[in-house]
């Protein structure tokens, strides 16, 4: 199914690191089996402009009401920065109650984690000047001049009709999309504190 | 306030701010403790010094450590003027830790900590000359969490003193607006007016929003003020919903600390040494 932006629609967009050794259809391939196994899959990663608590959570929540589906909208990107190889062995949605993290469901360095399912192959330009910052310290923000910066994730809301441009505009490709689900974000951590 | 703002000897007083710095706790973004930067923290901690010199200041809440800057810059004779007393009133025990530990340690006898957590009744002195805030900035509540904050310091002075607050400002972002428009309304609805407003001052190590700055919104009481009545905790949930962001109502009376015995040194769970052969 391709995913369809309007106006209005909630996206988490992230720039994602591969590896030049597994291919997107290999990433793919592991999370789906994940996903079969344990009913959602945990895609970890950093950074703190995407607290669980304060940003996705409530994000994803507020859309959700609205009855929509949340789409995570990945830009691969070749990266040498990687995750520490450390598997992640809990999950908290809090951050106070902590739970094992399935068996099935591998997540390696990384603090936080999204739920998600349905990940897969999309190929499409997002214009992130027809978008805006849905909450935090930068909502409103266009979500172009927000990307611009040194950030390389944002909660986004479509504020105008994706249609072919007349003029070029700014824009990131995605190719890898998923389904973020319930409880949307978690912390992760390796060992009990 | 002392009189204009005199030379001050920068490199000793950036060296001072830097080890106020190496002494804060790391910050906790779920409480929205978001550091200020040091360059901003020295000429903040000039103003703040100037503005309450020979005063009795609190603090409502202050992980930047603008109370210890101001304290110690005056207690080394880098600046000439400071306050005569200051009470940090905070509810990570970390911060009142770091507070306390660096005063005993450069005998700063006028600055002290105390945990506190400002949804309950405020404790006391009530004779402060003037308050500082720089409170979550409400970002998702319309500023509500700010008037929480702002208004423990105006009854740390029996709303007879005069208050810095400090909280975002910014030229194209909306919310930052009705949040300044709502304090302002809140703050002369309780007998007080604004002073002096300093726009787009300082930047904070916030990766979602690396450019946006805070303001000082200087307020005074008006002549005769008197307080509406005593301090008392506060538990309306519509005012606290979105306390610590959209969906974030405050859960936590206290942040502990966990005692160690390698204060602002590396963890030792952080690295392993390996030997030369
Ligand atoms: C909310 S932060 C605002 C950002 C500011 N630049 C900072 O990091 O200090 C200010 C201080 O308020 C404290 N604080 C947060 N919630 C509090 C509460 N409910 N009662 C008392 N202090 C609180 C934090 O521990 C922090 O030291």
């Amino acid at each position: 199914m391709l995913i369809i932006l309007k106006p209005g629609q909630g996206l988490l967009y992230m720039k994602v690191g591969t590896h030049a050794q597994e291919s997107l259809e290999d990433i793919i391939v592991r999370k789906t089996r994940e996903i079969e196994l344990a009913g959602f899959a945990l895609w970890g990663y950093g950074g703190s402009t995407c607290h669980p608590q304060t940003m996705v959570q409530p994000f994803a929540r507020s859309f959700e009401q609205r009855g929509q589906t949340i789409y995570l909208c990945m830009q691969p990107m070749e990266s040498s920065h990687f995750a520490e190889p450390i598997r992640a062995e809990e999950y908290s949605v809090d951050g106070l109650a902590w739970q094992p993290i399935p068996q099935a469901i591998n997540v390696l360095g990384s603090r936080y984690a999204l739920a998600i399912r349905g990940l897969r192959k999309e190929e499409f330009d997002l214009p992130l000047a027809k978008t805006k910052v849905a909450l935090g310290n930068s909502m409103g923000s266009n979500g172009d001049r927000y990307i611009a910066g040194r950030v390389d994730k944002a909660c986004l809301e479509i504020t105008e009709e994706i249609d072919t441009p007349v003029v070029p505009e700014p824009k990131v490709h995605i190719s890898l999309v998923a389904e973020i689900v319930k409880p949307y974000a978690v912390h992760v951590r390796n060992s009990p504190k | 306030m002392a009189g204009d703002q005199k030379d001050i000897d920068l490199r000793t007083a950036i060296n001072a701010i830097s080890d106020v710095v190496q002494n804060r706790p790391r910050p906790l973004r779920l409480f929205d403790q978001i550091y200020m930067k040091a360059g901003d923290m020295v000429l903040q901690s000039e103003l703040v010094a100037r503005w309450a010199d020979g005063k009795k200041l609190a603090f409502i809440g202050d992980g930047d450590a603008i109370s210890v800057c101001v304290a110690y810059l005056h207690a080394r004779e880098i600046l000439e003027y400071g306050p005569s007393e200051i009470v940090v009133f905070d509810f990570d025990e970390r911060i009142c830790g770091a507070v306390s530990r660096f005063a005993d340690k450069e005998r700063l006898t006028g600055l002290r900590a105390e945990l506190y957590n400002c949804l309950d009744a405020f404790p006391g002195p009530l004779d402060f000359d003037c308050f500082y805030t720089n409170p979550p900035w409400g970002a998702s509540n319309d500023g509500e969490s700010v008037k929480v904050f702002a208004q423990r310091g105006m009854e740390a002075t029996s709303y007879r003193g005069e208050g810095m607050v400090v909280i975002a400002d910014d030229v194209d972002l909306e919310w930052p607006k009705r949040v300044l428009a709502n304090v302002q309304q809140f703050i002369i609805g309780a007998g007080f007016f604004v002073q002096r407003m300093m726009p787009q001052l300082h930047r904070y190590h916030l990766d979602d929003a690396p450019n946006l700055r805070s303001c000082n919104l200087i307020v005074k009481a008006l002549p005769d003020n008197e307080a509406p009545g005593p301090s008392t905790a506060i538990s309306d949930a519509a005012r606290l919903a979105h306390f610590y962001g959209r969906d974030n109502p405050p859960k936590v009376r206290y942040i502990r600390e966990r005692k160690r015995l390698d204060y602002g040194k590396a963890h030792d769970d952080e690295y392993s040494l390996e030997l030369l052969e």
